[in-house]
């Protein structure tokens, strides 16, 4: 299914909003490739469309034209469910609020996407408790995230984000609500999970933090004006 | 079956709403369970409060509102013509009382004397001696038996009277039996007097002129008794030869079926109520998960974006509101049985003599049933509003 490589191809991607008669173009046709195991940040300033273009990589929305192919599947036409399908299998979510479940554990946390994947309770939790000591958590399992700090918090969603092993990790200002120390950690943690073979897509604002990664691509009014790879800094900085 | 846990989990977390929210839901199964029990009691209550009436009896009186009651009335000579007449019909005797003061010594108490058969109107059995024997009655016998009340009031001393007299007026009555205290409640049904002697024994001294009151009739087969009540009416006009002449029967089936229609028309007026409440109930739980799902979007949102399908996020709301219903039923359901329960020992038990059984399967299903269409009615809208959010919007909700 996969022989390209590419864990992400897009075609002249076009997104408009219908707001009523009103049409507003916000993506006017991009297109690029990432290959596997590459770290890329998606920057630009806001309006830029960076935001459209990472709900439509992360399968959350569909193109108005163009053709997206996500790990050897064709996105642009699949309904519903099978995008959800394909969000549960091939995509694993950071979010800048880090948005864990209140009132569940770190280890229910991150064992939810196995739940819905139909894994039995017991595998979860296994493999659950695996991800959490992967990013250096293993003895928080059963904090509430209320009991957790940010860099913490941040740690489970990360391990939620990997517990299918997904093609692609997709982050969004994934040290937005973070201190620079631990902003710092996260990033290291990035890097990490980069060299061990991760594909990371990064939509950030914040050159500090682009500097991890290893291409920019950078938006201005829904058109690519700059796609460099830069030399992967990584955490020495 | 982490559904369970998380609609628990969500439902704990807020709990006095929660409870609030069930309060309707609580009220009205409560309720409709509550009736459930007592209607169950109630047929043998009913039974209880008629028990002492024997059921193959009935009474036929003239209807006094008519233009010849002379002609209507029911004479003794009538009765044996009847009886020989009319087939299923055993025995008949007159309906009468006399109110008289009844001694024993220093005791005394006036009671209403009143002629029996062997096959008595009254069914309560003798707690001393025997009833009233077909050799009373031929013979004409000046023989008792007590009620129970008239008993105690006459022997107050107790132990068997069998064997001892007591007197009305100039008239000597050997006791031949006590019968044994009756069981009604509130609903005295009490056609028999406190005295009953053999009917030939009122006849001879009691009865003046030959009218009677009414007449007291048996049937062998209580099934029939409406068709008999109407074949007596039918004989009592052919032998005056008056078609236009008017009687009323009276029998147990009526008094069963009269109060049935009142249990009937209470049991639907309180399940109306019911019915109401569980409407607002719903209502109420509709919104309570509205609310529910609002506060939850950003979380509808994460779940959707990790790969929750629309089916899982549906099944989840729907678990919460069927948690909330179940819960909410199964409390109106204990409050109604124990209800139920405390009825039936406190007033029940005093008609019937003994505790009815509680309706438990039946009222199990019901509280389900209410359960399970409570949640379809009410808390299918906003699960299927929770799983059709849209995910980019719900990430963005704050």
């Amino acid at each position: 299914m996969n022989d390209s490589g590419r864990a992400i191809d897009l075609r002249d991607i076009h997104k408009t909003y219908e707001n009523g008669p009103l049409k507003v173009p916000v993506l006017h046709g991009i297109t690029f490739t990432i290959e596997r195991g590459e770290y890329v940040a998606v920057m630009g300033p806001s309006g830029s469309g960076k935001s459209t273009l990472m709900n439509l990589i992360g399968c959350l929305d569909r193109p108005t034209s163009g053709t997206y192919i996500l790990d050897g599947v064709d996105v642009s036409k699949l309904d519903d469910n099978a995008l959800a399908l394909l969000r549960l299998r091939k995509l694993g979510f950071v979010f800048q609020g880090f948005n864990l479940l209140a009132r569940t554990d770190a280890l229910n946390n991150v064992a939810l996407p196995l739940f819905y994947a139909g894994i039995p309770v017991k595998r979860r939790l296994k493999l659950a408790q695996q991800a959490l000591e992967n990013v250096g958590i293993g003895d928080r399992g059963h904090h509430q995230p209320s009991q957790l700090s940010g860099g913490q918090q941040q740690r489970v969603a990360i391990a939620r984000a990997l517990i299918n092993d997904p093609a692609v990790l997709l982050a969004d200002e994934p040290t937005g609500n973070l201190d620079s120390r631990t902003s710092d950690d996260i990033m290291a943690l990035f890097s990490r999970l980069h060299e061990s073979g991760r594909t990371i897509v990064m939509v950030t604002h914040d050159e500090n933090v682009a500097k991890n990664a290893h291409r920019v691509i950078r938006l201005l009014d829904g058109l690519v004006v700059a796609d460099m790879v830069t030399e992967p800094a990584g955490h020495l900085l | 079956m982490i559904y369970f846990q998380e609609a628990t989990s969500v439902l704990l977390s807020n709990k006095l709403r929660s409870l609030l929210t069930m309060v309707g839901l609580i009220i009205g199964v409560a309720a409709v369970i509550a009736i459930q029990v007592l209607g169950a009691s109630m047929a043998g209550a009913i039974d209880g409060l008629l028990g002492s009436m024997s059921d193959n009896s009935f009474i036929i009186f003239p209807n006094p509102q008519q233009h010849d009651v002379t002609s209507a009335a029911i004479k003794l000579t009538d009765l044996q013509t009847i009886r020989d007449a009319v087939p299923g019909i055993v025995d008949a005797v007159p309906v009468a009382g006399i109110n008289d003061l009844v001694r024993n010594g220093h005791n005394e108490g006036r009671y209403r004397i009143s002629p029996e058969s062997s096959i008595p109107f009254n069914t309560l059995p003798v707690q001393y001696g025997r009833h009233i024997d077909q050799s009373d009655v031929d013979a004409a016998a000046n023989v008792a038996v007590l009620q129970h009340d008239a008993y105690v009031r006459l022997f107050p001393d107790g132990g068997d009277p069998t064997g001892q007299s007591v007197y009305a007026g100039p008239n000597r009555f050997l006791v031949v039996g006590v019968l044994e205290p009756p069981k009604q409640g509130f609903l005295n049904v009490n056609f028999a007097g406190q005295v009953a002697i053999p009917w030939t024994t009122y006849v001879s001294r009691y009865l003046r002129g030959s009218s009677l009151f009414a007449a007291r009739f048996v049937t062998a087969d209580p099934a029939s008794i409406a068709a008999s009540e109407a074949a007596v009416i039918k004989q009592i006009r052919a032998m005056r030869n008056k078609p236009e002449l008017q009687y009323q029967s009276f029998d147990k089936s009526q008094v069963t079926q009269g109060i049935n229609g009142v249990f009937s028309a209470m049991t639907l007026i309180v399940a109306l109520i019911g019915a109401v409440s569980l409407l607002v109930a719903g209502i109420g739980i509709m919104n309570i998960m509205l609310v529910s799902v609002a506060e939850r979007t950003r979380e509808i949102g994460v779940r959707k974006a990790i790969g929750a399908r629309r089916a899982q996020v549906l099944a989840q709301f729907f678990i919460e509101a069927l948690m909330l219903c179940g819960t909410g039923c199964a409390i109106g359901w204990a409050i109604g049985i124990g209800l139920g329960a405390l009825v039936n020992g406190v007033a029940i038990v005093r008609v019937t003599g003994s505790v009815p059984p509680l309706p438990w399967l039946q009222t199990i299903v019901i509280a389900g049933t209410f359960a399970v269409v409570v949640t379809l009615a009410f808390g299918t809208y906003p699960a299927f509003r929770a799983a059709s959010l849209d995910p980019i919007e719900a990430l963005r909700y704050e």
